[in-house]
This record gives C-alpha cells, sequence and structure tokens, in this order.
C-alpha cells in the first residue's frame, strides 16, 4: 500500500539567540551586528522516522517542549528540517491553532470561506460543504452575525467543522479535544473516526495516554525531540503513564552534570532524580570499590539543604548489577527520627557485615520527602563496589556457613520404622 | 522559482485563484467594516492631495503644466498604488502568521495579494480620472489600450520588490518605519507635482534609475497625451523586474520559514 506520510531520519535545528538581539535596525546599529549570531543551537528533532498509512491513527506522547509540535509542522510544511525527509501523499487538513486566521469583523460565513480557501479547498467546494458545515458547528442562526460576537467556545466549533470539513487525506490533529464541550467533543471524536474509516491518515498529539491508547493504531514517544519508544499504543501509553506517573521525574529539574566530591558525574533524569531541594553532594564507601563477604560496609552521605526540609527520610538499597535488590534501608524504616535539616549535613549508614556472594553491586541513595511523595535527590547505580567471598557458592547471600556431619545411628531408624 | 511555479504546476490553478480571490476581498471587507465611508477613503485621499497641489503650484508657486489636474492626478493614482501596497506588503509575513502556519498555504501569494487589494483601489478611482481626463479636454486614443501592460508591469515590479521587503522585516521590525521615510522622499524625486523637463537634463538620466519615473511617465504619456510609451525603456524595467523577482522570492521564502519557527 502507498504510504500516506512518510517521515525519514527527520532534524530540525533550532537556534537561541541573545536576549538583547536588536530588533530593529535602529537597535543593530546602536549594538553592532555581533549579536546577530545564534549563541546556541540544540535540535527539537532528531533522527525521526516513521511511516503512517492511509487509514492509520499515528499518536505522539510527549511533554511540552519534547518537539512534538515542531513534528507535526514539519510534516504540514510548515518550516524547513535541517535533516531528512517529510513525504506527504495527498491534501493535508490540520486542526492547529484552531480558528487562529478568523478575522473578527468579518461574519462567521466570510470567515468559513477565508478559512476554508486557505485550507486547499475552492470556493465550489466550500460552498457544497457549507450547510454541512454550519449543520455540524451548529451555528445556523448566527453565521451572519460578525465573529466578534461569537462567544470562544462558538468559533471553536466553527473553526474545527470548517477544518474538518476540507477531506483530507491526511489529518494533523493538536489536542483537538479542548474544543467547546463535552457532547461536541463526542462528535469531533466521531467524526475523526469516520475520517480514519475512510482512509484518511492521522497524526494526533496528545498529552492524554489513554485517549492514544483508544484512538490510535501506532503511538510515539517523544522526548527530548527523539524518538523514545515506538509501537504498540498500549505499551508506549503504558510505558508513558509508568514515567509520568511517578512525581519524582515531573520534578525533576534541568540541571547540567555535576560532580561529586569524590569525582563521580551525575547526570539528572540518567542517574539522578529528584527535585533536588535536599542535594546529595556525595557518598563515600568504606571500604571503597572491593569489600570481602562478611566485611563490614560503611556509607557517608553529604547533604546539603538550601532551605529548611522537614522531617527527611534517607534510604540506602543495595542491589546486584542484574537487579536484585539484596537489601534496602531507609531512616524511616528504622524509626530514626530526623527533625528539620537546613544547610549542610552528614548522615551515615554502617553495615556490620554484608554478607553477600561475590559480584558486582550498587548502593543506591536517596533522600525522600516525609510522606514518600517524591525523591528530593536519588542517585541510581552511581556508587558500585564488588564483592569478593573466599568460598564459591550459588546464589546472592555468603554468610558465615559451614556443613556439619554427624553419624545417623541405626537406633533410630530402627525407631521410626 | 522553483516553489514559485510550483504553485501553478500543481494542477490548482483555479484553487489558487480562489485564494487570492478571497483575500483579496477579505481586506477589501475588513476595509469596508472598520471605517464608515470605507471604499470612499480610497478616493478622498488622492482627491485632498489633488487639491493641495492644485492651490500650491497652480496658485502660491504657479508651474507652467497644461491640465494640471489629470496630470497629477494620474501620477498620484499610480504613486499610490506603489506606495501603499509595499508599506502595507512589508508586513505580510509578520502580521499573518496564522496563514503561514497553516500546512500547505502557499506563503509567496501574501504580497500578491497585497498588491492586488491596491490594483483594486487604483481600477475604482480610475473613473474619476478619465472624468479629469474629459474636463481638461483630453481626445481618448486608442493609446489607452497599452494600460493593462502597464498595470500588469508595475504589478510585477510591485511585488519583486515586496518580498526582499517583508523578509528583512522579520529581523528588523522597523524595516516599515524606515521604508515609509524613504517613500516621502522617493514621493518629491518623483516628478508627480513637477514635469520631468524641469528637472536639469544632467539630473534627468539618474531620474531615470528611479523605476517610478519610468513607470509615471509612461502612463501619462499614454493618457494624457496619447501616444504610445516608450518601448525599450519599459523592456529594460521587465528584465530587471523579472530579475529581481526569483532573488526576493528565495529570500521570502526562507524568512517566512525561519519566522514561523520562532517561538
Amino acid at each position: 500500500m502507498r504510504y500516506a506520510v512518510k517521515v525519514e531520519g527527520l532534524g530540525k535545528r533550532f537556534r537561541r539567540f541573545h536576549g538583547d538581539r536588536p530588533l530593529t535596525f535602529q537597535e543593530a546599529v546602536v549594538a553592532g551586528l555581533r549579536r546577530m549570531t545564534p549563541v546556541e543551537e540544540f535540535w527539537a528533532l532528531r533522527d525521526v522516522s516513521f511511516t503512517v498509512f492511509p487509514g492509520e491513527m499515528l499518536g505522539i506522547l510527549g511533554q511540552n517542549g519534547a518537539g512534538k509540535s515542531t513534528l507535526l509542522q514539519l510534516v504540514g510544511g510548515v518550516g524547513r528540517a535541517d535533516e531528512g525527509k517529510v513525504k506527504v501523499n495527498g491534501q493535508i487538513g490540520a486542526l492547529l491553532d484552531l480558528g487562529a486566521g478568523f478575522h473578527s469583523d468579518l461574519t462567521g460565513r466570510e470567515n468559513v470561506f477565508v478559512s476554508g480557501v486557505v485550507a486547499g479547498l475552492t470556493r465550489r467546494e466550500v460552498a457544497r460543504r457549507f450547510d454541512e458545515i454550519l449543520a455540524f458547528a451548529e451555528l445556523e442562526s448566527f453565521i451572519d452575525n460578525p465573529l466578534r460576537t461569537y462567544s470562544s467556545g462558538m468559533q471553536m466549533r466553527l473553526a474545527f467543522s470548517t477544518a474538518i470539513h476540507t477531506d483530507p487525506q491526511v489529518l494533523l490533529v493538536d489536542e483537538f479535544l479542548s474544543v467547546g464541550d463535552i457532547a461536541f467533543q463526542a462528535k469531533c471524536l466521531e467524526r475523526i473516526t469516520r475520517l480514519k474509516k475512510e482512509g484518511c491518515a492521522i497524526i494526533l498529539i496528545s498529552h492524554s495516554a489513554e485517549q492514544i491508547e483508544q484512538l490510535c493504531d501506532r503511538a510515539m514517544w517523544l522526548k527530548a525531540g527523539q524518538i523514545f519508544a515506538y509501537g504498540e499504543p498500549e505499551v508506549v501509553a503504558g510505558q508513558y503513564v509508568a514515567e509520568m506517573r511517578s512525581e519524582t521525574r515531573k520534578r525533576t529539574p534541568v540541571r547540567p552534570p555535576q560532580m561529586t566530591r569524590s569525582g563521580v558525574e551525575l547526570r539528572v533524569n540518567d542517574n539522578r532524580f529528584g527535585s533536588l531541594e535536599v542535594e546529595i553532594l556525595d557518598v563515600r564507601l568504606t571500604p571503597a570499590t572491593e569489600i570481602k563477604s562478611g566485611g563490614a560496609l560503611r556509607i557517608d552521605i553529604e547533604y546539603l539543604a538550601e532551605r529548611p526540609i522537614a522531617a527527611p527520610i534517607f534510604g540506602v538499597s543495595i542491589s546486584h548489577k542484574d537487579g536484585l535488590v539484596c537489601l534496602d534501608t531507609t531512616t524511616a524504616t528504622m524509626s530514626i527520627p530526623l527533625s528539620s535539616i537546613q544547610g549542610h549535613g552528614q548522615i551515615s549508614l554502617q553495615i556490620d557485615r554484608l554478607d553477600l556472594n561475590t559480584g558486582d553491586y550498587f548502593a543506591d541513595v536517596g533522600v525522600y520527602e516525609q510522606d514518600w511523595k517524591y525523591a528530593y535527590d536519588y542517585h541510581w547505580h552511581t556508587y558500585p563496589f564488588a564483592v569478593k567471598s573466599s568460598i564459591q557458592t550459588q546464589g546472592s547471600l555468603c554468610p558465615p556457613h559451614r556443613w556439619e556431619v554427624s553419624k545417623v545411628t541405626s537406633d533410630l531408624i530402627s525407631k521410626h520404622y | 522559482m522553483k516553489s514559485l511555479s510550483g504553485w501553478f504546476a500543481k494542477g490548482r490553478l483555479s484553487q489558487q485563484i480562489d485564494l487570492l480571490h478571497e483575500l483579496v476581498s477579505r481586506d477589501m471587507k475588513i476595509l469596508y467594516k472598520r471605517s464608515m465611508m470605507g471604499i470612499a477613503w480610497t478616493l478622498i485621499n488622492p482627491l485632498l492631495q489633488l487639491a493641495v497641489f492644485a492651490f500650491i503650484f497652480q496658485i502660491v508657486l504657479p508651474v507652467n503644466i497644461p491640465r494640471y489636474s489629470s496630470f497629477v492626478f494620474s501620477g498620484l493614482l499610480v504613486w499610490n498604488w506603489f506606495q501603499s501596497s509595499l508599506f502595507q506588503a512589508t508586513g505580510v509575513i509578520t502580521n499573518n502568521r496564522p496563514l503561514i502556519r497553516q500546512p500547505g498555504f502557499p506563503v509567496s501569494i501574501l504580497p500578491v495579494v497585497t498588491v492586488m487589494t491596491g490594483l483594486i483601489h487604483f481600477c475604482l478611482a480610475l473613473p474619476i480620472l478619465i472624468i479629469f481626463i474629459a474636463i481638461d479636454g483630453i481626445a481618448i486614443t486608442p493609446a489607452l489600450m497599452y494600460l493593462p501592460v502597464l498595470l500588469l508591469l508595475q504589478f510585477v515590479l510591485t511585488v519583486s520588490l515586496t518580498y526582499p521587503l517583508a523578509a528583512v522585516n522579520v529581523s528588523f521590525r522597523d524595516t516599515q518605519h524606515i521604508l515609509g521615510v524613504l517613500l516621502q522622499l522617493l514621493f518629491y524625486l518623483t516628478p508627480l507635482f513637477y514635469d520631468i523637463s524641469h528637472v536639469p537634463d544632467r539630473l534627468q538620466s539618474v531620474y531615470y534609475l528611479n523605476p517610478m519615473v519610468i513607470l509615471v511617465e509612461s502612463y501619462r504619456q499614454i493618457m494624457i497625451h496619447g501616444m504610445p510609451p516608450n518601448w525599450s525603456v519599459l523592456g529594460i524595467l521587465s528584465l530587471v523586474s523579472l530579475a529581481i523577482l526569483p532573488i526576493g522570492h528565495r529570500i521570502f521564502k526562507r524568512q517566512s520559514n525561519r519566522f514561523v519557527e520562532e517561538l
């Protein structure tokens, strides 16, 4: 089957300029032309490839700034890609910036004609669909009034109705369910489903993973301009929800990688999560890298709280590199009351015996909000250490142990019988 | 030029014409609705200008130009079309973000819409010019049939100038103000209310570097003097316009792309 939209290796670079880049000749003359050059470039989209066939709906999930709208614009031929290609078969319809092109002094009828023709119809085609557009928008009695007399809901309905009646072969939709009331939303949804059945390829942006799961044949999760997950909507939406639910991630600020005092690199959203209201500045393991099985391990945690934080919980978990959690202990479970903390401080965990088997382990260290709502700072798989045992065994534990063999007496056997 | 020919090649020419029609009539309707006198303003403005020039150059500082009303009014109509189109088209990218963000919208049509709207105003005022010509006792000659050629040439020239201007306005938002000042100067340097024969001979060749001088002279040639225009000069002007057009168009496309990407 011939594709409707094919995107190959799409990349879009944005340039950030000086905040005080001159916007007029006057300023440019005063400032000199040096500020005209961008200070920074970043990829708003990179390596994005996908294909949508007629009758298929692709849902795009992602947080604000992930590049969803940029992607939709490029597919719509608005703006120019720096890398890769977009190929589209058929006329594109768009439910983007609904009603932005309307003029408040013109009547509803005049606006329908302008936006219908702007969307690619001829005047005759608009005229032929006019009654249908009107009926769908439920605005028959207002259509010859100036648009400024319409409520914003009425304007949205008219804009949606016009856009949806342009018979597109490819439809681009940005968060359409914010249109009008619930009844109208249901109608919009039904109309979109019908277009899809008629063979229209649809690309839908949504914040709602549920919506994507219900409507789409395929889903894509964009993260920082790149495809983070692509495939079955159930799977992608599931992953998306799982991540979004975690309050911690939402609160994790963007911040360049930084080093602990001992020289371990911390990268936000990679090995470091949390709101950073309390920061763990340094974590020292003693002994540093290799422990004898059954030996002691001390973990010193240095922290900094800029503002007072009430009753935070510190936690350490030790896990095997395969993922098995061997020890998980917190100040809360051990009923260590911590009052409010502020400024620099240190807290230590002394493990007298670490009876683990030979292997590579991580100490994951975190400090959490008093009700476990989210993490202030959590360093995941950042502090590795190895355990060496003199005994060869299977399993994860290697406590001191011995076998004792005693003689089984014949009386006991006979008694038993 | 590729995308310029692209919009005709898509086989959607009738759609493009409808688009032009809708956008021009939108502009006209907005103009009607915004001002109480609506379209009358497009006539009142040059008439007032004419009255002032007639007062100054017939009574205060008399100049010896026969049929002065027809002479000045023809010049003013031609100039006003040029000036208002150029001035308004300079803002077409920055003022039409919603249209530019519409997938599939041919951005290049926007300056054409502005110049077309100006042409319609020109045509609406044309009967008044004809009346002045009749009052001044000038015979309408077959030379008037060259009018569409001049209109077309002025149309292309204006569009080809608006492309780069609208593009520059994306980077420097005061382009329109500067253009206003420059047009004001050019207004006096174009023989609208005086005759080019008043200009010293050695400066006349410099004068003809201004394309509006060529156009205004040609309009008067066919309407007042009843003679065909100077084709060779018009030929050069056409070539120059056609040479600027693709370059300006390319800059225009690039800047309009850049503009929609800016947040």
